[in-house]
């Protein structure tokens, strides 16, 4: 091998790690249950706070099911993004940037570039041992994770297994209706249950009946504060996601915005 | 030398008035210099200008010699003499002033300072001076006493003042006719000096000082701690710095141990290395300030086993350790990741009190109180209409921080409130960066920009999402804010290594007095270099801009054991506010008072709205160990308004505890503490090499001579030369010196040897 070549690839070697190792550009995965959506015209603008979208492993171990098909992890992905961060560009002082940045729990130093991170579907995500602790790191050094749209007792089942890899001693709590994160921007009724498309099309707000109630729970840290925000039973993605549809009801619509803008808010001030 | 060719000491031609006694007026010496010049001139021209030999440039050469040597003559037929006002014999008092401090029990090699201060007078000098004059002898502490002999002199006194004693001896002589001063000593002075005040009494009255230094300029082996400069006041657990000044003789290149103590306790040191003979060498040793009290705290250098004065190893200090929480109100105008991570960096600060106002909608504030861990608002009411718009509101603060807020979201009156919080409060300010601070939100035409530390960019878009790295600066490596590595070295390799800031913007160029800590240098794009981290004090108080929203990355992107952030925050928040002054402000020069028992207590008074009271009642209750409680009145300075001050003496050695009290008719307008201490017996442990500089200019400025006690004796010779005391003037005459006689034989041998060469002899 030729002096010239062996210092071309060593480059490109630590290109590549330094890729690894920096912020990552942002990407639009094409796979998303949305499909391709325009990206917004200012989608390169850089701005203060982004909604990070963990791109997790599902219950067969994939983050992706082939081709132009993503997993679990793409539920309401990209619309739904879009349509929360509209609503906290309109109506809080968050400087957001108009498109998402989707996160993995790769070894990567990325994941701590994004502080608040929303997961979707998490009745399906699968969260090893490694994968755990980089999550409570993420979350020990300041990281906020926003949890929505999984169902009934055996999904239930299924985060608690992958939170265990995160938090293994720590109680998941339910939340009152008193907690500041229900009132730091807007208020929000916790008995509200923010309802998926498919559940209003079978004339209810709930999917499972093993448990067909709102559960608006949280891990806290050791100086009480949420770290992990728990939506059970509720499909908030849907409701960002429809958001500007006639057909989803408005009150819910409402609620998951403002519980969004809530929780970014709450991950902003403590 | 200069005796030999001028006839009489140089003193004697400073003191007297050159004259001339043949009485003829000078034009007539002039008229005749001219006369023979053109004499000269003539014969000399018409005896040259037959020869080739003697060309123009030659005869004139010969035509300045003679003329030269004519004007020799013309002076000395007019009679040169000096006229010198002289001590009359037996009606003149000479004092001898001798060094009684410990100090002149250094050895210096052959015999301490005293046995040579005896040598000297036993040897001749006072016989000599007792022949012409009544000699009153008086020994030198911090006063001067009478004493009959020599005998009598002990070397026990704890201090020396050397201005005090002369000015003392100086009162002596509106009374008698003391005619000099004699001062053997070696200059080893406790007050650093002598006062300008005593200077001109003594220059006043015209009595020559004549000094004879005693002791080595130099020591051999020794290291001496000159000054340690410590914070007299600090928050609980805040780190200072103890800045040691010290040199040394005879160990250049060797490893010393500094040595920080509170009682036995030791709460750090640093090994260092000894700089080049005599060279004065500072280094900064930090510690934590511990709990609230008063701290006793020594510095020492370990001593080296052959020194020869290991007494002045060891400086004592005192720090006040305040226990009150200095509170902040950080106002801020976006959500943003700065926020979130600087109130945590700063949450188990249990010195700190922190207020924040966010603005989380357009018509929305979410307000915030941070004590001692806890979370949440004590009082309901507290600032619910956001930025305070009273003075006493906003200066209940001690500090503030201003995030990402444009200017126009406070009003004119807020904006000069906040200008004044600084000026008049004395409180401090700091400035991060954002989309909505400094240049891009509007501060430049604020009328709080007087109190910037840069002069902001006049273009918008100055703050960049873009990633920058971090570097110190040589002031920021010695700086307390951004210290994180207890080594500065290891702190400049550790900033370099931080990880990058997602966020920079340009602040500008700093102002005149603003000190720039960091810079950032962006990542991409090539971009310049520009200050980061920007300190400035502005009237009472401090501000500082720290141009970035993107520090959070420090904690977020680095583990979470690693505290630099935090530490960063912390360190920076109490510099903002750990010099905040109270309503009243007391205070002395020196908390230290080294065999001294004058102390002068100071308080600065401020009302309600910290303008300066001036028609205060001010109290200093003083308490000491073993002593009755004391109040003493203070009274206005008069040319300070609000400032009040008082003399006191502390009667013994220990420590004192000051507490101001300052009334407004029945109103209490505050009050503060403070403490100071008096040791005895250390101050004459200290620059115990001869200080001949002083000595020098004492006799310099008052017309008298600097000795070596080798030459002492010629005082006896040289103390007649005097305008004090009773006087006679005298003439002396010039004509006769061998100076004269040397340069006409120099004038003549010139065109002697300029003939023989020309060959026109």
């Amino acid at each position: 091998m030729r002096l010239r070549t062996f210092f071309l690839i060593l480059l490109a070697v630590l290109g590549a790690w330094g890729v690894l190792l920096a912020q990552k550009p942002f990407k639009q995965y094409p796979g998303g249950e949305d499909g391709d959506i325009p990206l917004p015209p200012d989608y390169q603008k850089p701005a203060e706070w982004v909604s990070a979208r963990l791109r997790y492993r599902d219950a067969f171990g994939r983050r992706f099911r082939g081709f132009r098909s993503e997993g679990a992890w793409a539920t309401d992905y990209p619309l739904g993004d879009r349509h929360l961060i509209i609503g906290v560009q309109r109506l809080t002082r968050i400087h957001a940037r108009s498109v998402e940045q989707t996160v993995e729990l790769d070894g990567s130093d990325d994941l701590y570039n994004w502080p608040f991170l929303y997961a979707v579907e998490v009745g399906q995500w699968t969260i090893d041992e490694k994968e755990g602790a980089q999550l409570r790191d993420f979350l020990d050094r300041g990281g906020f994770l926003m949890v929505d749209d999984f169902h009934g007792l055996d999904q239930w089942e299924i985060f608690a297994e992958g939170i265990h890899q995160v938090y293994p001693d720590r109680q998941i709590e339910d939340l009152e209706a008193s907690e500041p994160i229900f009132h730091i921007l807007a208020d929000v009724d916790p008995k509200v249950q923010v309802a998926g498309l498919a559940a209003l099309y079978r004339g209810r707000t709930y999917e499972q009946a093993s448990d067909p109630y709102p559960r608006w729970r949280a891990i806290y840290d050791g100086k009480k504060r949420i770290v992990v925000a728990i939506c059970h039973n509720m499909d908030l993605g849907d409701a960002w996601e429809h958001s500007d549809e006639a057909s989803y009801p408005a009150d819910m619509a409402i609620v998951a915005h403002r519980a969004l803008q809530n929780y970014a808010m709450y991950d902003l001030t403590h | 030398m200069f005796e030999f060719l001028f006839k009489y000491p140089l003193s004697i031609y400073r003191q007297g008035t050159f004259i001339f006694l043949a009485g003829w007026p000078l034009w007539l010496m002039g008229l005749g210099v001219l006369v023979a010049a053109g004499v000269l001139g003539f014969l000399i021209w018409r005896q040259g200008s037959g020869s080739s030999r003697m060309g123009v440039v030659r005869r004139a050469s010969v035509w300045v010699l003679q003329t030269a040597l004519a004007f020799l003559l013309l002076f000395l037929i007019w009679h040169p003499a000096l006229s010198v006002s002289t001590l009359k014999p037996q009606q003149n008092i000479v004092a001898v002033v001798i060094d009684d401090s410990t100090s002149m029990t250094t050895d210096d090699e052959n015999s301490t300072r005293k046995e040579a201060a005896e040598k000297v007078l036993n040897g001749g000098l006072l016989k000599a001076l007792q022949e012409k004059f009544q000699v009153r002898l008086y020994r030198m502490s911090d006063h001067a006493e009478r004493i009959d002999k020599l005998e009598q002199l002990t070397a026990g006194a704890t201090a020396t003042h050397i201005g005090e004693s002369l000015k003392q001896v100086a009162a002596d002589a509106s009374s008698l006719p003391i005619g000099a001063m004699i001062l053997l000593s070696d200059g080893s002075d406790n007050t650093g000096g002598v006062d300008l005040e005593t200077l001109s009494e003594i220059r006043r009255q015209r009595i020559p000082v004549h000094t004879i230094g005693l002791g080595r300029e130099t020591m051999s082996r020794d290291v001496e701690i000159s000054n340690v400069d410590v914070s007299a006041r600090a928050l609980p657990e805040s780190r200072l710095g103890a800045t040691v000044s010290f040199h040394q003789h005879g160990y250049t290149g060797q490893k010393a141990k500094i040595t920080l103590r509170e009682g036995s306790k030791v709460v750090a040191s640093q090994d260092v290395t000894l700089k080049a003979e005599g060279t004065e060498q500072v280094e900064t040793v930090l510690f934590n300030a511990g709990d609230a009290g008063v701290k006793t705290l020594e510095a020492s250098i370990d001593p080296f086993p052959n020194e020869e004065n290991p007494r002045n190893n060891r400086v004592t200090r005192l720090v006040n350790v305040d226990p009150r929480k200095p509170k902040i109100l950080y106002m801020e105008g976006e959500p943003r990741w700065e926020f979130k991570f600087l109130r945590r960096a700063v949450e188990d600060d249990h010195t700190l009190h922190l207020y924040s106002i966010l603005r989380t909608a357009p018509n929305k504030i979410y307000r915030q109180e941070q004590e001692d861990g806890k979370q949440g608002l004590t009082n309901i009411n507290e600032l619910k209409d956001g930025f305070p718009t009273k003075v006493e509101d906003l200066f209940g603060f001690d500090g503030l921080v201003f995030g990402s807020v444009d200017a126009p979201y406070l009003t004119k009156n807020q904006q000069d409130m906040v200008k004044q919080f600084v000026d008049r409060r004395g409180g401090g300010v700091l400035f991060l960066g954002g989309k909505d601070s400094l240049s891009d939100g509007g501060w430049a035409k604020s009328a709080a920009a007087d109190i910037l530390p840069t002069t902001l960019p006049e273009r918008k878009n100055t703050y960049s999402f873009a990633g920058a790295d971090v570097e110190l600066t040589p002031e920021g490596r010695d700086s307390l804010i951004t210290r994180i590595e207890e080594d500065p070295n290891k702190n400049v390799e550790r900033w370099k290594k931080l990880p990058y800031i997602r966020t920079f913007q340009d602040p500008g160029d700093p102002k005149l007095g603003a000190v720039v800590l960091a810079n950032f240098v962006p990542r991409e794009g090539g971009g310049a270099k520009r200050p980061l981290l920007v300190t400035m004090n502005y009237g009472r108080g401090r501000t500082a801009i720290f141009a970035t929203g993107g520090s959070w990355r420090w904690q977020m992107l680095q583990p979470l054991a690693d505290m630099s952030h935090e530490m960063f925050y912390r360190q920076l928040l109490r510099w903002v506010v750990s010099d905040t002054p109270r309503h009243i402000t007391g205070s002395t020069p020196k908390s230290l008072l080294a065999d001294e028992s004058h102390v002068k207590l100071r308080a600065e008074v401020r009302d309600k709205t910290y303008l300066p009271a001036g028609d205060a009642t001010v109290e200093a209750h003083i308490t000491g160990e073993g002593i009755p409680p004391e109040v003493v009145n203070m009274t206005p300075e008069p040319l300070e308004q609000g400032v009040y001050g008082a003399d006191w003496t502390a009667p013994k050695a220990g420590s004192y505890y000051v507490e101001v009290v300052a009334k407004r008719a029945a109103e209490e307008l505050g009050t503060d503490t403070f403490t100071f201490r008096r040791e005895d017996g250390i101050a004459e442990n200290f620059h115990v090499e001869q200080n001949r500089e002083l000595l020098q200019k004492l006799s310099a400025e008052t017309g008298g001579s600097y000795y070596k006690p080798a030459d002492a004796q010629k005082l006896g010779k040289d103390i007649n030369y005097s305008q004090a005391g009773i006087t006679v003037r005298e003439t002396r005459d010039l004509w006769d010196m061998p100076a004269i006689f040397l340069l006409f034989l120099g004038i003549r041998a010139a065109e002697w040897l300029l003939r023989r060469r020309w060959g026109v002899i």
